[in-house]
C-alpha cells in the first residue's frame, strides 16, 4: 500500500482498474486466485443481473451484500442457511441461482426439487413414497423425492410446516440421511437453504432443535426503491440458467428407478454439460465437483490464529456458562445475585450448542479463503459471529424491551447478535493478552508443567479452571 | 475408573508421550508464551510507530478513493462521501487524541504524508475526532503552515474540540451539538450547516458564517466579516447577539 500511494494517482488509478473488478455499485472485488476469481465472478453476477440489492457488510474495506455471500458459503462449505425477510423480497430465489450457479443444476430442476413449507406437507412428498407397482407384487421399493437426492436444497417457507412436521427433516437436515421404511440414502455432498417468512396468521415457530442445525441466519433485504423498479422491467433475466433439455433429462434421470448411488455421476455428467452452455451464455462458470472439492480442501486447511481462537473462546464461555448451575439450561433461570451478571450468560435463556463453534469455524473459513487470507483471524470471526448466533440466542423477556427501539438497520436478532459481538469485543481488547496468558499457562499444565491457572474475572478462566480441575482428577 | 496419565510427580515436563496430549484443548496457545517480549518503552515506541502508520494509511486510501488526481471540490456530496469513506477507516483504527495531533503535523511532512489536500485533510481528522476515545481533545495546530478547512465537521454532543491557532474554510459545519473552539481565526463559511452545539472563536471570523446553520450558537471574540443565510441559531460578536438581530441580509457589514 505504502508503495502504491506515492505512485502518480493516474498510474494508481490503471492500477486499481487492472486490479480490480468493479460491482455496479461500485464496490471493488479484489483479483483472485483461479478459484477465488471463479467464485466472485459468480457474486458479481447474481449481483449484477439476478438478485438485486446494496452491500450490507464490510470486511477488510471489501463490501458485500450479506445475503448473496453467505449463499455463495453455505453451498461452497455443505451448510445450512435460513434466509430470512418479508415476501417478495427474493429469499427464495437468491438461494435458488446460488444454487444453479454452483451446483450446475438447471433452475428447473431446483424449482422440481424445492419442498415447500405448508400444514399439508407429508413424508411422501418431502423424502420418498412406497414404489406402489412393486409393492402390489408383494416387494418393498421406495421412489425418493428429487428434494432428497439433488444436493443443493431448497426448503420454501419452513415455518409453515407445523412443528411436529418439523421433526420429519430433522435428520436430513442435519446429516444428510434420509430414511424411508427400511431404506436409506446419504448425501455425500449437501446444502441447505430454507425460507422463513416474519410471524403471520400461518406461521409458526421453528423448533429449537431445527433452528440450531442451521449454521447461520441472514436477512433478505429490500435493495431500495430505485434498484425495486429495475426488476419489474427485466423479465428475461434467468433465462442463462434454465435449459429445457437438460432439465428434461435431469428429471428423468432422478425419477428413474435407477440406485441413487449410481444416478449420482450421471447426474454430474448432465449438469457438467449444463455448466459449459452457462459458461458459454452468459460467461459465468459454474463449479464442477472437482472444484468444489478442491475449494473446500483450500478452506480446510486455513489455520485459525491466536486471537481468532482465543475470542471465540471468550464468546463461547459467555454463552454457555453459569457460575450458579454449572452451565446455562433453558429451563433453569439464574436471576439475582449472580457474580457475572455484566456478562452474556446473564441475559440469556439457553446455552450455546456445540453446532455454534463448528458454523463459527466453518464460515469464516470460507470467508478467510473468499478474501485470500492466509489465516482465519479475529476480523473473519467477529464478521460472521452475528449470522452464526443470532438464531440460536434466547434473550431474556427483560432484556428485549430495552433494545427493541433502538436504531438499526438489521433485524432485531441479528442486530442483538452484532451488539453482543460489540461487547464481547471490547472486553476482549482489554484483556487479550492477559486472556492468551491463560491459555498458554493452560496447555502447559495440560503438557504436565506445575503451574497455578491465572485468574481473571471473565466466565472463561473459570471454565479453564474447570477444564484444567478435571486433567489434574 | 483410573486413566493413563503420564504426569510425573515431581512436577516436572514429561517428556513421555502423554496419551492425552491429543485432548489437550488449549494445544494452540502452546507457544504463546515463548514469543519474545519487548520493553515497555520499545512496545511504546513501536505501538505508536504502527498507530502512524496506520492513520497515515487511511488518510492515503481516503486521497486514493476520494480525490483521484489530487483535485478535490467542495461540495455537499463529495464532503459527504469522503466522510464516510474516513469514518470506515478510522473505526479500524485504535488510537488516541495524542496520535490524531502527531498526524496533524506529518501532515507537513512530505515524507510521511505524500500529498496535503485540505479539505479532505480536515475531514479525516474530523473523523479521527469524532471517533477518538477522549470527549475533549486538543489539537495544537499553531505551528502548522497550512491552515486545514472542515475541521469540526459534524462535532457530535458531548465533545469539545479546542485547535491552537488558526483554522481554515468551512470550520464547524454541520456541527452536531459539540463544542468547538477556535483560539485563533476561522476563515469563511463557519459552523455553516451545523444543527446545535456551539463554535467559539477566540480571534476573527470570515465571510458566509452560519450559513444555511439550523441551530446552536456561533462566538466570536473578534469581528465577524460578514454572516450567511442563517435559517436558525444565534451568533454573538464580542459579545453582542449580532443574530437575530438587525441584520437581514447575507455578508453584510454592520
Amino acid at each position: 500500500m505504502a508503495a502504491a500511494a506515492v505512485l502518480p494517482f493516474k498510474q494508481l488509478e490503471s492500477y486499481f482498474l487492472s486490479h480490480f473488478l468493479t460491482n455496479k455499485d461500485g464496490t471493488k472485488i479484489v483479483k483472485r486466485k483461479a478459484y477465488q476469481k471463479q467464485v466472485a465472478e459468480i457474486y458479481q453476477y447474481i449481483s449484477e443481473h439476478l438478485y438485486y440489492n446494496r452491500p450490507d457488510m464490510e470486511i477488510k474495506g471489501e463490501r458485500f451484500n450479506s445475503a448473496i455471500l453467505f449463499s455463495l458459503l453455505t453451498g461452497l462449505q455443505k451448510g445450512k442457511e435460513l434466509i430470512i425477510g418479508e415476501p417478495g423480497l427474493g429469499k427464495t430465489t437468491s438461494a435458488e441461482f446460488v444454487c444453479s450457479l454452483l451446483y450446475q443444476f438447471p433452475l428447473g430442476v431446483i424449482w422440481g426439487s424445492e419442498v415447500s413449507g405448508h400444514p399439508e406437507q407429508t413424508e411422501e412428498k418431502i423424502i420418498g413414497r412406497p414404489d406402489l407397482g412393486k409393492l402390489n407384487q408383494g416387494t418393498e421399493d421406495v421412489v425418493w423425492t428429487n428434494f432428497t437426492q439433488v444436493p443443493a436444497k431448497i426448503v420454501d417457507e419452513i415455518n409453515r410446516l407445523p412443528e411436529t412436521k418439523q421433526s420429519m427433516i430433522l435428520d436430513g437436515v442435519d446429516r444428510g440421511n434420509w430414511e424411508y421404511l427400511n431404506e436409506m440414502i446419504i448425501n455425500d455432498e449437501y446444502c441447505l437453504f430454507a425460507t422463513a417468512n416474519y410471524q403471520d396468521g400461518g406461521t409458526n415457530t421453528i423448533i429449537a432443535p431445527l433452528t440450531d442445525r442451521f449454521d447461520v441466519m441472514v436477512e433478505s433485504r429490500h435493495p431500495g426503491p430505485n434498484l425495486s423498479f429495475l426488476i419489474g422491467k427485466e423479465n428475461h433475466k434467468t433465462d442463462g440458467l434454465r435449459h429445457p433439455r437438460y432439465e428434461k433429462e435431469l428429471h428423468r434421470l432422478l425419477n428413474s428407478k435407477m440406485s441413487y448411488e449410481k444416478k449420482v455421476p450421471k447426474v454430474e455428467e448432465i449438469c457438467n454439460q449444463f455448466g459449459d452452455y452457462v459458461h458459454e451464455s452468459i460467461g459465468v462458470k459454474p463449479l464442477q465437483r472437482n472444484d468444489r472439492d478442491q475449494i473446500r480442501a483450500e478452506m480446510r486447511d486455513l489455520p485459525m490464529d491466536l486471537d481468532g481462537s482465543a475470542f471465540t473462546r471468550m464468546l463461547l464461555a459467555e454463552f454457555s456458562f453459569c457460575d450458579r448451575y454449572g452451565q446455562k439450561r433453558s429451563v433453569e433461570t439464574c436471576d439475582e445475585g449472580c457474580h457475572y451478571t455484566g456478562y452474556f450468560c446473564h441475559q440469556i435463556r439457553n446455552c450455546a450448542s456445540n453446532r455454534l463453534p463448528t458454523s463459527i469455524k466453518l464460515y469464516a473459513q470460507g470467508l478467510a479463503w473468499l478474501l485470500e487470507d492466509s489465516e482465519i483471524g479475529i476480523e473473519h470471526v467477529k464478521t460472521i459471529i452475528p449470522y452464526t448466533l443470532a438464531h440460536r440466542v434466547q434473550w431474556k423477556e427483560e432484556v428485549l424491551p430495552q433494545k427493541e427501539r433502538m436504531k438499526r438497520d438489521d433485524p432485531f436478532p441479528i442486530f442483538l447478535a452484532k451488539e453482543a459481538v460489540k461487547v464481547v469485543s471490547q472486553r476482549y481488547r482489554e484483556q487479550s493478552d492477559h486472556v492468551k496468558d491463560a491459555l498458554a499457562s493452560a496447555s502447559k499444565i495440560f503438557q504436565g508443567e506445575t503451574l497455578e491457572p491465572l485468574e481473571g474475572d471473565h466466565p472463561l478462566y473459570a471454565e479453564i479452571k474447570k477444564d484444567i480441575d478435571a486433567r489434574r482428577n | 475408573m483410573k486413566m493413563p496419565n503420564s504426569r510425573k510427580n515431581d512436577g516436572g515436563v514429561s517428556h513421555e508421550r502423554n496419551p492425552l496430549a491429543a485432548r489437550n484443548p488449549f494445544e494452540e496457545f502452546r507457544t504463546y508464551a515463548d514469543q519474545p517480549s519487548h520493553l515497555p518503552l520499545e512496545q511504546i515506541v513501536q505501538s505508536s510507530e504502527l498507530v502512524m502508520n496506520q492513520i497515515r494509511q487511511g488518510y492515503e486510501k481516503l486521497l486514493e478513493e476520494e480525490a483521484k488526481e489530487l483535485v478535490w471540490m467542495v461540495q455537499y456530496n463529495t464532503i459527504i462521501k469522503a466522510y464516510e469513506v474516513a469514518e470506515k477507516h478510522v473505526r479500524e483504527i485504535q488510537y488516541s487524541a495524542e496520535d490524531i495531533e502527531d498526524f496533524c503535523f506529518a501532515l507537513e511532512n512530505a515524507q510521511k504524508v505524500p500529498y496535503l489536500i485540505p479539505g479532505p485533510a480536515g475531514l479525516y481528522i474530523s473523523a479521527l475526532c469524532n471517533d477518538a476515545p477522549e470527549e475533549e481533545i486538543t489539537l495544537k495546530l499553531s505551528e502548522l503552515k497550512t491552515e486545514i478547512n472542515l475541521l469540526g465537521f459534524r462535532l457530535p454532543k458531548g465533545r469539545r474540540l479546542i485547535i491552537e491557532g488558526d483554522a481554515g474554510d468551512f470550520t464547524g459545519i454541520g456541527l452536531e451539538g459539540g463544542e468547538l473552539v477556535v483560539e485563533g481565526n476561522a476563515k469563511n463559511w463557519t459552523g455553516a450547516g451545523m444543527r446545535s452545539g456551539k463554535v467559539l472563536v477566540k480571534k476573527n471570523i470570515g465571510l458566509h458564517t452560519g450559513e444555511w446553520m439550523m441551530g446552536g450558537e456561533i462566538h466570536v471574540g473578534g469581528r465577524i466579516r460578514g454572516l450567511g443565510n442563517i435559517v436558525e441559531g444565534k451568533v454573538f460578536e464580542r459579545e453582542k447577539l449580532v443574530y437575530p438581530g438587525k441584520t437581514k441580509y447575507p455578508n453584510a457589514y454592520y
